[in-house]
């Protein structure tokens, strides 16, 4: 290679650098906790498969809100209570003031007279106790005084006011307090409220129910009786029994005759005639007589005709219609009604010789009861095209290429592989197994490199294996248990493995993370912090193979996922609680976590291909944080119930996401954070998604062993949705204690997919 | 004569100019019932060719070869009895018998032939040349074997001498030169030396080549010129001299030892000379997979890349000067010297016939389909224009003549298809079902010279060796 080649790349990457304004990853320890603070609740306990139930928190946070608008409310109410007590206070303080009831005026005379005032009948007032009002005007009719206000005078010769009729204050008071005897009416004598006194009361009682109105009328008094009840001895006549009593009647005697004569002349019949029986022939009806031609209908149908007898109804039939004794025999054996036919066909010498049909009046009656009662329905036939009910997706043939068949199957790990990935360049296929190992293979499923990362008895399982995403350098991040592990694997030209052994030593000048800085990074409280990740170097013989950097997390790694740019990488622990999502910055070695507290169990992570964005997958939802300006951009729902993979279309608007519970979602960022399509095609756990980096291409891989190709085109315009066409099934892995295919990658170019499965192989599909 | 043997009326034709029938004799009457290998007798009869010894005749009916009986020809395809048969006869192309397996180490990745019908050893002249097989290995080596199957020289592995990574492609200079190239990104140009015995022999390296950034995935050698034509993953296409006379020095900063490193230091501890290329021409954006010669102009190249383009590279300006976009990578590529086409394997399980000349009014000219992996490998046939042996990760190496045309159907894309005329799988095999996508048996080079036939090496490790027998008389 040239020397010009790589400084021109460097400083293109430069110029990146300073035209998009991304983030300088120089501070993101905690920076997106304050968007998290009010999420208290960490689903640490759901991991066992209970559901998360993210929709609690925010529930929690409405009900706050609504608590303190409720205790503002209050706040105010008790304000204006105060105020009003404060307004009454000094009216009260007024009426407790001690002055003379009266005031003092003068007289006809100039002598000196007392005026009181006006007592006002308030409750409660001693006047209550004097007598009601006396008439003053004598034996006059009240409707004298109906001109004036007054009515009559009083001892003092003042006018004795009219009594406020009608008002309504009385009225109410009235009503309220009812005096005994109250009736609502008005005396017409003293113009007061009418009251009824007892006995009136009781009076008026009784005439309502109908009782006797007075005490002294008894309504049930003896009876006495105008007739004895005593028998009398003695007979009143003592006249002997008339003769007629014992004489035959003279006119009866004719009456009969009579009627002796009439039944001897017939006219008198000793019993009723039987009437003449013709009158039931009308009781069959025949329900076609009245029938009309009709004219043809379209929903006429004509009532099916009889099959025309054929020979074997003949008394006479050919040979070959005669049943042999065999089939006479069968035919004898069947129940009457599973018989094909009702009859045998028997011969006849002559026509004389034909016995009578018994089943003829049976056949008949079934004929009628057919033709009856068999209904007869136009079937009408739905005439849609089945085929236009599907959607309109051009054919899988016009979406060519995609990958179809098995090319190359990688075998040698010995136990299952868990994670494979293509190489920047295309031409390696990294895989990392539960045995322990990394390998590299050519593509035509030579291995070409192996390294055994932790101790070959105990094999620690590679979870993920990525490439830095940068063709200038060779380099494998591989992750292993709590471990992640840099490597250059010397496979590739000399200046390709020096520039990447000098970008995995860069950082070791900075030893941020390493063991001199733990006194650096103390909190505020002074208590020591321990650095989330401890970068150093793998053992010699690690070293010797290309394994040339390593840094330890707390709990094991299952995510790993580069930065476009190579410097950053995320590393996703689900059991980390605070430190499950980590980014680590490779020139430093430095790791950060950016989450003080996240809201779920943390499954994946991964950056925006081209936005300084960063997505964070928990068990239920993703998360889209800005790292430039730290804050949440997004909350995406995919509705799924426990998230395994993601990935971001290369265009950057658009992300799939695999779930467990078998569903394969669409997103598109912009439209909605629901999903624009769930596909559910697998009857088994998706594991991994992948989107092809070039082509409109993408795939998952399921616990069922096959993997499944997409054609995903998104178009630039807003207008259009993306068009999705499942195209291919890929079957081949098998599966093993449940697990199929573990893991997907695209090859960067060409339309191959590379597929790693629990039957300890990997596949390139192409 | 019962009702059974009804007769066909045929009309022989031909393009070989050694068995033209007279023209009286080209319309015959022949029972329906008659196979390939009776028309064959009947040809070659007294009164028909009255050729000396008998020459085995295949016979193409419509441009598909003659398999079944003419009766069963007719009916399958739909046609009367009574329809004049319009046979054309060529040469037969025998089926290949298995002569030998050599066994190896680590996958075979690259094989080459010596004989006196080979390139190489048609360069000797009038010296005797001996007939071996060159094949390189993934475990660094290069074997040279004679035909009984002995190993008669194996070149120095690791230290310092040699490569150090797996061997992509070896190649026959002459009949005392190799050149190999590998994963180390280098050319090792080697001198053959045989004791009388003709039992052993050395190799020791001449010279090394160095100016590549990736693995190099095949070589092109050019015997009369000295010169070798590399194609590498760096998207490179290299040309060196195979003299260390004429060679130039090597760029320094493509040599290991500009780098500090352990393997650089190993790798650097011969003594072997270090050469650099005459030219190194940035062709493709992606892998180079094949460079070859022309095989009759040696200033003319052709490259095919992963990017899916054949090129046509002028070598004496180093430029390029016409390019043909295939659909598909292309993983292999081979001239035919008499069709002036260019055979490019693909990995979409075929094999492209495209005619590189700028006055061609298709590109591709045809498709042969058969292979069900991907093809890494194809050679023309020594002996005549029209067909060509090709080795494929599905674990079989198919024969093709290009004279057994049909137009394809709309679905694989139109243009003309062809079908393997042979299959030949591996030997060890037994005639199993092939593996899926060739598993442990994929092959990975082939070769075929007019003295060897056919020589296959791959991924089991073996080179397979099968000779027709007379395949293709003269």
């Amino acid at each position: 290679m040239g020397p010009s080649l790589p400084s021109r790349k460097r400083k293109e990457v430069s110029e990146v650098v300073e035209s998009d304004d991304e983030f300088d990853g120089a501070e993101l320890e905690g920076i997106l906790s304050q968007s998290e603070d009010d999420d208290d609740d960490v689903e640490d306990s759901q991991s066992d498969g209970e559901e998360p139930e993210l929709d609690e928190d925010e529930d929690e946070d409405e009900d706050e809100d609504e608590e303190d608008d409720v205790r503002s409310g209050d706040e105010e109410g008790e304000g204006i209570n105060g105020e009003s007590n404060s307004k009454n206070k000094p009216d009260v303080d007024g009426e407790a003031d001690d002055e003379p009831n009266y005031r003092v005026v003068k007289d006809a005379n100039g002598g000196v007279r007392y005026e009181y005032a006006e007592i006002d009948p308030v409750y409660d007032s001693d006047d209550s106790d004097a007598q009601g009002p006396v008439n003053t005007i004598g034996n006059i009719p009240l409707s004298f005084y109906d001109s004036y206000p007054h009515i009559g005078y009083d001892i003092n010769g003042k006018k004795i006011m009219r009594p406020a009729t009608g008002e309504a204050l009385d009225a109410l008071l009235d009503s309220i307090e009812l005096p005994k005897g109250w009736t609502g009416l008005t005396d017409p004598e003293t113009g007061k409220p009418l009251n009824l006194s007892q006995e009136e009361l009781e009076l008026l009682k009784k005439l309502q129910m109908n009782e006797v109105p007075s005490d002294d009328y008894n309504p049930y008094e003896d009876m006495i009786p105008y007739f004895t009840s005593i028998e009398e001895k003695m007979p009143l006549s003592a006249a002997p029994e008339p003769k007629r009593r014992f004489v035959p009647s003279k006119h009866e005697a004719k009456r009969i005759a009579k009627l002796v004569r009439a039944i001897k002349e017939g006219k008198i019949l000793p019993y009723r005639p039987p009437e003449p029986e013709t009158e039931q022939e009308d009781k069959y009806y025949d329900i076609w007589a009245n029938e009309e031609a009709q004219e043809r209908h379209v929903m006429h149908i004509p009532a099916p005709k009889l099959a025309p007898p054929g020979y074997d109804l003949s008394y006479n039939p050919p040979p070959e219609y005669l049943p042999t004794a065999e089939e006479k025999d069968n035919w004898e054996k069947l129940d009457p009604e599973e018989r094909e036919k009702e009859y045998l066909p028997s011969k006849f010498d002559a026509l004389r010789k034909v016995p009578a049909y018994g089943e003829f009046v049976k056949e008949r009656f079934e004929r009628c009861l057919d033709l009856y009662l068999a209904p007869r329905v136009r079937k009408n036939r739905l005439n849609i095209d089945p085929s236009s009910l599907l959607p309109k997706l051009p054919r899988p043939e016009e979406l060519r290429p995609f990958p179809t068949v098995c090319q190359t199957i990688f075998k040698g790990h010995t136990s299952r592989v868990r994670t494979v990935a293509f190489s920047p360049d295309g031409e390696w296929i990294a895989s990392g197994s539960d045995d322990g190992t990394v390998r590299i293979w050519a593509l035509n499923g030579h291995q070409e490199w192996s390294a055994q990362l932790s101790s070959a008895d105990e094999p620690e399982p590679v979870n993920m294996v990525r490439w830095r995403p940068s063709k200038d350098t060779f380099i494998l991040a591989a992750a292993a248990g709590e471990d992640l592990f840099f490597i250059a694997p010397p496979i590739v030209s000399d200046a390709t493995e020096q520039a990447s052994r000098d970008v995995l030593n860069a950082g070791f000048g900075y030893a941020t993370n390493g063991s001199s800085a733990a006194a650096a990074t103390t909190t505020a409280d002074g208590a020591k912090k321990e650095p989330p990740a401890k970068w150093s170097r793998p053992s010699a013989s690690l070293v010797a193979k290309g394994v040339l950097l390593k840094f330890a997390v707390r709990s094991a790694i299952k995510t790993i996922n580069w930065h476009r740019r190579g410097d950053f990488l995320c590393t996703v622990s689900p059991t980390g609680q605070r430190s499950s999502v980590i980014i680590h910055t490779l020139s430093k070695h430095l790791s950060q976590v950016p989450f003080r507290k996240l809201p779920g169990l943390a499954q994946t992570a991964q950056f925006h291909p081209s936005r300084p964005y960063f997505f964070v997958a928990t068990q239920r939802m993703i998360r889209c944080y800005d790292l430039q300006r730290q804050e949440l951009v997004k909350v995406i729902q995919p509705g799924a119930r426990w998230i395994s993979s993601m990935d971001i279309h290369p265009g950057g608007d658009n992300l799939i996401v695999g779930s467990y519970d078998r569903r394969l979602l669409w997103h598109d960022l912009d439209l909605s954070n629901r999903p624009y399509k769930t596909m559910r095609f697998h009857p088994e756990a998706i594991r991994a998604v992948k989107f092809h980096r070039g082509l409109p291409l993408f795939a998952d891989a399921s616990d069922d062993g096959s993997l499944q190709i997409f054609h995903g085109k998104v178009v630039g315009d807003l207008m259009e949705n993306a068009t999705i066409v499942p195209v291919k099934m890929l079957r081949g892995h098998k599966v093993e204690k449940k697990l199929g295919v573990m893991d997907v990658d695209w090859h960067p170019k060409h339309p191959w997919i590379v597929s790693a499965g629990a039957d300890m192989t990997c596949r390139l599909w192409a | 004569m019962d009702a059974s043997s009804a007769q066909v009326k045929v009309v022989f034709t031909t393009n070989e100019e050694d068995l033209v029938l007279p023209e009286s004799k080209r319309q015959l009457l022949v029972p329906a019932d008659i196979k390939r290998y009776g028309l064959s007798r009947i040809l070659n009869s007294e009164s028909m060719l009255d050729t000396s010894s008998p020459v085995p005749l295949d016979f193409l009916a419509n441009g598909t070869f003659l398999k079944t009986s003419i009766e069963e020809y007719l009916k399958s395809n739909g046609l009367s009895q009574e329809t004049t048969l319009t046979l054309q006869y060529v040469r037969s192309l025998l089926p290949p018998v298995y002569e030998a397996s050599f066994e190896h180490d680590d996958w075979v990745s690259g094989v080459d032939v010596l004989s006196s019908t080979s390139p190489a050893g048609l360069l000797a002249g009038d010296a005797a040349v001996n007939e071996r097989v060159a094949s390189a290995s993934y475990d660094g080596l290069v074997r040279i074997w004679n035909p009984s199957g002995t190993a008669i020289a194996v070149s120095a592995g690791g230290k310092g001498e040699g490569h150090t990574q797996r061997i992509n492609a070896v190649r026959w200079l002459s009949p005392t030169q190799l050149a190999s190239a590998g994963l180390d990104r280098k050319v090792v140009v080697w001198d053959y030396k045989e004791a009388d015995d003709d039992f052993s022999g050395t190799l020791k390296p001449n010279m090394e080549l160095w100016g590549h950034g990736k693995n190099i995935n095949s070589i092109d050698v050019n015997g009369s010129t000295r010169r070798i034509l590399t194609a590498s993953s760096d998207g490179r296409v290299g040309l060196w001299s195979a003299s260390k006379r004429t060679a130039p020095q090597a760029d320094p900063e493509s040599l290991p030892s500009a780098h500090n490193t352990k393997r650089a230091k190993l790798s650097n501890a011969g003594s072997t000379a270090q050469r650099g290329p005459l030219a190194m021409i940035p062709l493709h954006e992606e892998a180079v997979t094949a460079a070859i010669f022309h095989p009759k102009d040696s200033t003319v190249a052709y490259s095919a890349s992963l990017d899916h383009t054949v090129k046509t590279i002028d070598l004496t300006t180093q430029r390029e000067v016409s390019r043909l976009t295939t659909m598909h990578p292309i993983l292999c590529a081979t001239a035919l010297p008499g069709a002036s086409l260019v055979a490019a394997g693909s990995s979409a399980r075929h094999i492209t016939l495209l005619d590189p000349r700028e006055s061609a009014a298709a590109t591709a000219a045809m498709t042969l389909r058969g292979h069900v992996n991907m093809v890494v490998s194809v050679a023309a046939s020594p002996e005549n224009d029209y067909s060509l042996v090709s080795g494929s990760h599905d674990s079989t190496c198919r024969v093709w003549d290009l004279r057994s045309v049909r137009l394809a159907s709309s679905e694989e894309g139109g243009g003309s298809v062809s079908e393997p005329v042979y299959t030949i799988g591996r030997e060890w095999l037994k005639g199993k079902k092939l593996p899926p996508a060739g598993d442990g048996a994929k092959v990975l080079s082939v070769a075929w010279d007019k003295t060897w036939g056919i020589v296959s090496g791959g991924e089991d490790k073996k080179v397979q060796i099968n000779r027709g027998n007379g395949l293709l008389p003269s």
